[in-house]
């Protein structure tokens, strides 16, 4: 069974190995998938700011060129000199403007503004277009763009964001600067919504620690603000931050967050863009989100699921039929000979590993079964089949305790007791009644100095207790000669087998044992095995069976006659 | 008996008022040139993507002569200015002045006298200035105790920043447009010259004022110039010694 040991703890630690892996193996999956989710966020985050640098330099062009336009230019020019009605140069560059730009919503701008060279608003078109003369040269887009600058910024005023691009208006002599045009683009929603199309993210703008616009749900949002202001050092230092981990529920995001340029940065106005972190690694996360789709043919190994299973089972299958099943068969064919007879004792070389070692035992029991000589024959071996041989277990002693030896070793293991030699005549065990002498009457003439049976008084048995000195002769013959023919003869074995039942029968009765069930047949088959057994293992002509009482009960002995 | 005893007396006297009195009572003018980095110069602190010129009219300079003052500091033996009220008017998105420098215990008057709403605080030390709405033709009065630098600035529009400087010593000056200071005054002795503009003190050295050079001063670029504002406001509110400059400087 060495091989199916080693089989066994092969498929042990394969499936350990497999759980191990079952277990481990998301993790690393789900860290990179994590990993990549906030590269996708980081390269969104990239293409986000290039959008918005890209966004700024359109609105600086397009501030530019409507700055070209003589009526504007002129309008300014002649305000930045205070000639001429305010209200009027209002109304005119107003119309201007509108003129200009006639669908200030489609082209996502919220304001567009006409600034005369003192800095004040001589006209706007969009939010607040009814004021004007106000002055907001102060701001810095605006007083770069009355330097000469074309510039963007972004502002976070009343709660809004704007990206804001100005560029100088030149005179019509494009020798000085006569004034500015600035325009504020729409950072809200739409402009959430853009980002999100355009990168396949959700965003969310936030500005002085709120959430001002997103695509996504105002759960995951509730503490962003206070989230990206935790990382703030790292914005400072990096414009970005990493990926930040968000819990929501049984869910996960992940958010990167930037900020916007110029005054909404001081502002902490930032664009975060938001992915959904990939689902957890333990088991059973793995487990619930496994799909139909993921069990189709496809896309799992069942072929080579079932085949390595298969495979497996069919290899232990055939070491255990190999190492048990097989030797076990054997062994037990073996022990069925050995009950009947057939053989003397087990061949242990054919058995290996511990087959061969139950072997030995057997034959190890069988041989100090033979050398207590007073053993028990046969059944008293425990071999398979004796008691139910006899059919009298249960209602009658054993018959491994009722059948005895003759003394000499002949209910021994075959074999392990060598037969005596030609003539000899073992000394006889306790109880042991000698042969009768030369001239007693034996059945088919027994030759003198054969040993005829005997029923001696058993050891320590009551007076009480018959013992067969009187017994008539025995099939004497049986127990007689060598050579003699009459001892083989079937009528004396048949007379023998009687006479020693009806003895064994008297004496259980006199020792007040039950006889139910013990009939003529059993008894008969049981002594005609033990008979063949002993004469295969001694060599003998035939055996001869006597009755005695052993501790109280009554027995047989068994004596080869050579 | 008499003699030696009045003359150790004023021998005494004339040791004591050497020592004590005579940095100051030698005095001269400690002037040079103040040179700042091109993104201190370029008047502008928030930094959209894009700044490009018109290709057309040469770009106008920023007007920095308010934006910047000089002070020479660790003179023993003066007086700071005598607190007074100070008015900031704000209009325009802007305020005039931009910079402040009083002695401690002034008041500034921050007046609105625009049309937009401002909320002004400090926000480096939002205890001392909370913020608060500033609406049109409204005024507000704060009162600087304590030395140092203070930025007061609108969350609205945070370009609005006004610098308030809180002096222990009285020799200051703000350099001019192309970085031109002279203080009068200033006794011969060592000091620590101090430079601020932008909202933050962006040098420091130790100068003798005795030499009578004319000081060249150059600036170097300030690294992180948001929030070390805030950091140095912060200290100044317990010690009044002024330290924090990052840069080097040359002496000539």
């Amino acid at each position: 069974m060495f091989l199916s040991k080693i089989w066994f703890i092969l498929v042990a630690m394969l499936a350990g190995v497999a759980f191990s892996v079952a277990l481990t193996a998301p993790r690393p999956m789900a860290q990179k998938l994590e990993e990549l989710e906030g590269q996708r966020l980081d390269r969104a985050q990239y293409a986000a700011e290039q959008m918005l640098k890209v966004d700024a330099h359109k609105w600086i062009d397009r501030v530019a060129n409507l700055g070209r336009d003589a009526v504007i230019s002129e309008g300014l020019d002649s305000a930045s000199k205070g000639s001429g009605e305010l209200s009027v140069q209002h109304k005119t560059l107003q119309a201007r403007l509108r003129a200009l730009l006639p669908d200030l919503g489609g082209a996502g701008i919220s304001t567009i503004a006409a600034i005369d060279g003192n800095g004040r608003a001589v006209a706007r078109v969009g939010d607040d277009e009814k004021d004007y003369g106000d002055s907001i040269g102060g701001a810095e887009v605006i007083s770069d763009a009355l330097r000469g600058y074309l510039s963007d910024d972004v502002w976070g005023t009343g709660g809004h964001l704007s990206r804001v691009a100005a560029a100088p208006v030149l005179s019509k002599s494009r020798d000085r600067v006569v004034g500015a045009l600035y325009v504020a683009a729409e950072t809200g929603a739409q402009f959430a919504d853009r980002l999100k199309k355009n990168l396949d993210v959700d965003v969310a703008l936030l500005l002085m620690g709120k959430v001002v616009a997103s695509t996504v749900d105002s759960n995951i949002l509730s503490n962003l603000p206070e989230l990206v202001s935790q990382h703030r050092a790292e914005i400072d230092e990096m414009k970005r931050t990493p990926a930040l981990s968000i819990d929501v529920g049984d869910e996960t995001y992940l958010a990167v967050a930037a900020p916007f340029p110029g005054q909404a940065g001081e502002q902490q106005g930032y664009y975060v863009l938001v992915g959904k972190k990939p689902a957890k690694a333990d088991l059973g996360s793995v487990l619930a989100n496994t799909t139909a789709r993921d069990l189709k043919w496809g896309s799992f190994p069942w072929l080579p699921l079932v085949g390595s299973l298969l495979a497996l089972m069919a290899i232990g299958l055939l070491l255990q039929r190999f190492e048990v099943e097989s030797p076990m068969a054997r062994l037990r064919t073996e022990l069925r000979r050995l009950s009947r007879g057939e053989i003397g004792k087990l061949d242990d070389h054919r058995f290996g590993g511990h087959f061969g070692g139950i072997a030995r035992d057997v034959n190890s029991a069988l041989e100090h079964v033979g050398l207590q000589g007073s053993a028990p024959i046969g059944l008293a071996t425990g071999m398979p089949g004796a008691a139910g041989a006899l059919g009298i277990a249960g209602d009658a002693p054993m018959p491994g305790s009722a059948f005895a030896d003759t003394g000499f070793g002949a209910g021994s293991a075959g074999g392990m007791v060598p037969p005596p030699p030609p003539g000899f005549a073992p000394p006889p065990a306790a109880g042991f009644v000698p042969p009768p002498p030369p001239g007693f009457p034996t059945t088919g003439g027994a030759r003198p100095g054969s040993r005829a049976p005997a029923f001696p008084q058993a050891p320590g048995m009551s007076p009480s207790v018959p013992t067969f000195p009187s017994t008539p002769p025995l099939p004497g013959a049986a127990f007689g000669a060598p050579g003699s023919a009459a001892a083989a003869d079937g009528d004396d074995e048949e007379q023998h087998v009687q006479t020693v039942y009806d003895e064994f029968i008297a004496l259980k009765q006199q020792c007040g044992e039950s006889v139910a069930g013990l009939t003529m047949d059993k008894f008969r088959l049981r002594l005609q095995e033990n008979r063949n057994s002993l004469m295969a293992r001694h060599a003998c002509r035939t055996v001869r069976f006597s009755v005695y009482v052993k501790d109280g009960k009554a027995s047989l002995r068994a004596t080869p006659v050579k | 008996m008499t003699t030696p005893r009045t003359f150790r007396t004023l021998a005494s006297a004339l040791v004591l008022l050497s020592l004590g009195l005579g940095p100051v009572a030698v005095a001269g003018n400690v002037k040079g040139t103040v040179r700042l980095p091109e993104a201190l110069r370029a008047g502008r602190q928030h930094q959209g993507y894009w700044r490009l010129e018109n290709g057309n009219v040469p770009v106008r300079s920023a007007p920095s002569k308010s934006q910047s003052v000089v002070v020479l500091d660790g003179i023993s033996g003066t007086h700071p200015p005598p607190a007074k009220t100070v008015t900031v008017e704000i209009s325009g998105l802007d305020a005039q002045p931009r910079v402040v420098v009083i002695g401690p215990g002034s008041v500034v008057e921050f007046k609105n006298v625009g049309k937009v709403t401002h909320e002004l605080s400090t926000p480096a030390n939002t205890t001392l200035m909370p913020i608060e709405r500033l609406n049109p033709g409204t005024f507000r009065h704060q009162k600087f105790g304590a030395p140092g630098g203070y930025v007061v600035r609108c969350s609205q529009y945070p370009h609005l920043a006004i610098s308030v400087l809180v002096v222990e010593s009285p020799f200051f000056a703000m350099p001019d447009e192309k970085g031109a200071f002279s203080i009068p005054g200033a006794p011969d002795t060592k000091a620590k010259l101090k430079v601020w503009s932008q909202g933050r003190w962006v040098h420091e050295q130790d100068i003798d004022a005795s030499s009578k050079q004319d000081l060249t001063i150059r600036v170097a670029a300030p690294k992180n110039a948001k929030e070390s504002e805030s950091k140095e406001a912060d200290s100044k509110d317990s010690d009044s010694s002024i330290s924090g400059a990052d840069s080097k400087a040359s002496a000539e």
